[in-house]
């Protein structure tokens, strides 16, 4: 009897092992979540300083009959100053330079796309709510100190009182950041978004997909329903298997080496990045797909066979389609991966600063994952926030992955 | 006894089956007559399944497996040979197996598959036909003729194996093949099988892999007794189970053994 009172208390203590390992990883991811959130969600918002534009006719050149591409090249740049003169009157020229770094430095562009989509303002006076400069928009924000002696700030104490009057007249509001998911990147933090990269990861998880999904299905299916075993491939699955632990950053140099530097692929473009995160897939694939094919049941086989259906016949007519649903899950969840590998990027050089989205998978383009790396390198306080945002992007696409993965299994498993 | 080469649907000779090392088929000479049933009963790995296998090349896929000795079909084809494609004489020779194993596909597209790849029906109206006959003579058409798109693994376990069968009478072959097709199947899906196998005997010629004797005497009008790999005797299934010449099958079938 006492000996089972043990035994018991054995398990039990057990038990709160367990139930201690369970709350402590939970409480590491909570603290990862909340770290995240807290310091990326101020990147989908931007603080904007309301200002009067005039769209002078004199001054930029341009009237209602110009052509486009005479209003793109019309001199916003002068036109910028001006708006900042006539909504600040009776400045200085030092005062002048410290109130033109409270907007942003893209000033110009926003009139630019402004003007470009409605030509018919020329002439005409308008409110803007145009962007602040990212040091303003921390200081909005809160995450700039201003209690600190004014050598310690980047937002000096002129400055300062320009907003707080601003503030007090209503002009200084937030707006919820477009920018972020429309635009590629960009120096400085306030117009900085992560669409390029997000197509850059796209083009290459699809070039990933369209290279390492046939062949690993092929080399899979040959494997397992038509070599026969024997040494060869048991040296071939032992490989498959490394192949599958190797570093990324490995990958990174084979395509370094290979792709770049024997075949002569361009530098930094989504099918280098894609075809390396391809490699590094192809093993997932195929150790995914041969589980797959080896869970069909070896009666399948044999009721196809026993009508006289040839060997292939029976693989591409039962086996395949009924394996499919985990193959495409190992394929998934391998591609998942992929999307989250930065070093096999950073070896084919797409980690460099690209302001243009990638039109294709020849354009150079970052990816996600590097994006991220390359922000978090940046020493502005505005690029904190765009890093934990990117994270948190990154993690909403792993999440739709591995979610689709799990959703297809659901839906085309067969029930036997 | 002389009989017709041609009364033969299948004539075997000094048949030995190997896997590996180990022998499974031990020098078996057995003939089986056209539009009978034979039975070939033993206990549990006397070797009578294999050589079940043996007969449409399904042991083919097991690589140790090999076989050796003479296999004439109708008297003339070598099945082993190279006078025959193993789709062909799969096409000829049915097969049903034990555990009933319906593509998880429509019913429909079970019976339909294997004319589909031989090309048996040109039209698709054809095909209807192939189906609903097949299924017709498998006793199942009238439970399912208002549900042939449902998925065929919905189906019971009896209906399951009536469809496999109807699977292997849609290619029109002229021998089937069953390898214990009761085993898994309730007493009342086994007394329909064992009503549908004295049925198709007038069009085909069956070999039954069994292991009940009262099923074996019920249904088939040939018995062979398999013991350790050896064919111990082989008769018409009236004898066998009254007065057998060897006194290892009156052993068995008293059930002193087995």
């Amino acid at each position: 009897m006492n000996s089972l009172n043990k035994r018991l208390s054995a398990e039990k203590r057990f038990q709160a092992y367990g139930l201690f390992a369970v709350a402590l990883s939970m409480f590491f991811v909570l603290i990862l979540m909340w770290k995240i959130f807290s310091t990326g969600s101020g990147a989908f918002v931007r603080t904007t300083i309301e200002a009067n534009v005039f769209f002078n006719p004199d001054f930029i050149q341009v009237n209602q009959n110009s052509l486009e591409k005479e209003l793109y090249r019309a001199s916003y740049v002068a036109l910028a100053d001006e708006v900042v003169r006539q909504n600040h009157p009776n400045l200085n020229e030092e005062q002048f330079i410290k109130v033109r770094e409270m907007y942003t430095r893209k000033f110009d562009y926003q009139l630019r796309d402004y003007l470009l989509d409605n030509p018919d303002k020329i002439g005409q006076s308008i409110i803007m709510k145009i962007t602040a400069s990212s040091d303003l928009d921390q200081i909005v924000k809160g995450n700039y100190p201003r209690d600190v002696p004014e050598a310690q700030r980047k937002i000096n104490d002129y400055q300062l009182s320009v907003l707080d009057k601003l503030t007090s007249e209503g002009k200084v509001s937030s707006v919820f950041n477009f920018w972020f998911f429309t635009k590629g990147d960009s120096r400085d933090p306030e117009t900085a978004g992560i669409w390029g990269a997000v197509m850059g990861s796209l083009y290459a998880l699809i070039i990933c997909f369209s290279f390492a999904f046939p062949i690993g299905l092929l080399a899979s299916v040959y494997l397992e329903e038509f070599v026969k075993p024997g040494k060869v491939t048991d040296i071939i699955e032992v490989n498959i298997n490394n192949l599958a632990a190797v570093p990324s950053i490995v990958f990174g140099l084979l395509g370094l080496g290979m792709l770049i530097g024997v075949i002569g692929l361009p530098y930094q473009v989504p099918l280098v990045g894609g075809l390396v995160l391809g490699f590094m897939t192809l093993p997932t694939i195929i150790i995914a797909s041969r589980a797959s094919l080896r869970s069909v049941p070896p009666s399948i086989r044999e009721g196809a066979l026993a009508v006289g259906a040839t060997k292939m016949q029976t693989v591409f007519h039962h086996v395949i389609p009924l394996s499919l649903p985990g193959t495409l899950t190992g394929t998934i969840i391998g591609m998942a991966q992929a999307l989250g590998e930065t070093a096999p990027l950073l070896m084919i050089g797409m980690v460099a600063f690209v302001m243009e989205i990638p039109g294709g998978p020849l354009d150079p383009a970052t990816g996600l994952p590097s994006q991220i790396y390359l922000w978090s390198e940046s020493a502005e306080r505005g690029f904190l926030e765009k890093t934990s945002a990117g994270i948190m992007l990154l993690l909403l696409f792993l999440i739709i992955m591995n979610t689709a993965a799990v959703l297809i299994r659901r839906r085309l498993e067969v029930k036997w | 006894m002389v009989e017709q080469v041609n009364s033969f649907a299948i004539k075997t000779k000094n048949v030995s089956v190997h896997y590996g090392n180990k022998m499974a088929i031990d020098d078996v000479t057995i003939n089986f007559t056209k539009n009978d049933v034979t039975s070939l009963i033993g206990p549990s790995g006397c070797g009578k399944s294999t050589f079940l296998r043996c007969l449409n090349r399904m042991n083919d896929v097991i690589d140790s497996c090999k076989v050796q000795g003479e296999f004439l079909l109708n008297g003339v084809t070598d099945i082993y040979g190279d006078s025959i494609q193993v789709e062909t004489l799969r096409e000829k020779i049915g097969m049903v197996f034990q555990k009933p194993n319906p593509f998880p596909k429509s019913i429909f597209e079970n019976v339909a598959y294997g004319p589909k790849i031989h090309g048996l029906a040109s039209t698709q109206s054809e095909l209807n036909d192939i189906v609903m006959e097949s299924l017709n003579r498998a006793g199942l058409y009238e439970e399912v003729k208002d549900r042939m798109d449902d998925i065929a693994t919905g189906l019971s376990g009896g209906q399951q194996q009536r469809l496999c069968i109807a699977r292997a009478i849609a290619i029109r072959p002229e021998i089937i093949l069953m390898d214990e097709p009761c085993s898994a199947l309730d007493p009342i899906a086994t007394a329909r099988i064992e009503e549908l196998i004295n049925e198709l005997k007038e069009n085909y010629t069956i070999i039954i892999v069994t292991h009940s004797m009262s099923q074996a005497s019920r249904i088939s009008q040939r018995t062979a007794f398999f013991h350790l790999g050896k064919l111990i005797e082989h008769g018409d299934t009236s004898k066998i189970f009254t007065k057998p010449d060897k006194e290892q099958t009156n052993d068995y079938i008293t059930g002193r053994f087995g």
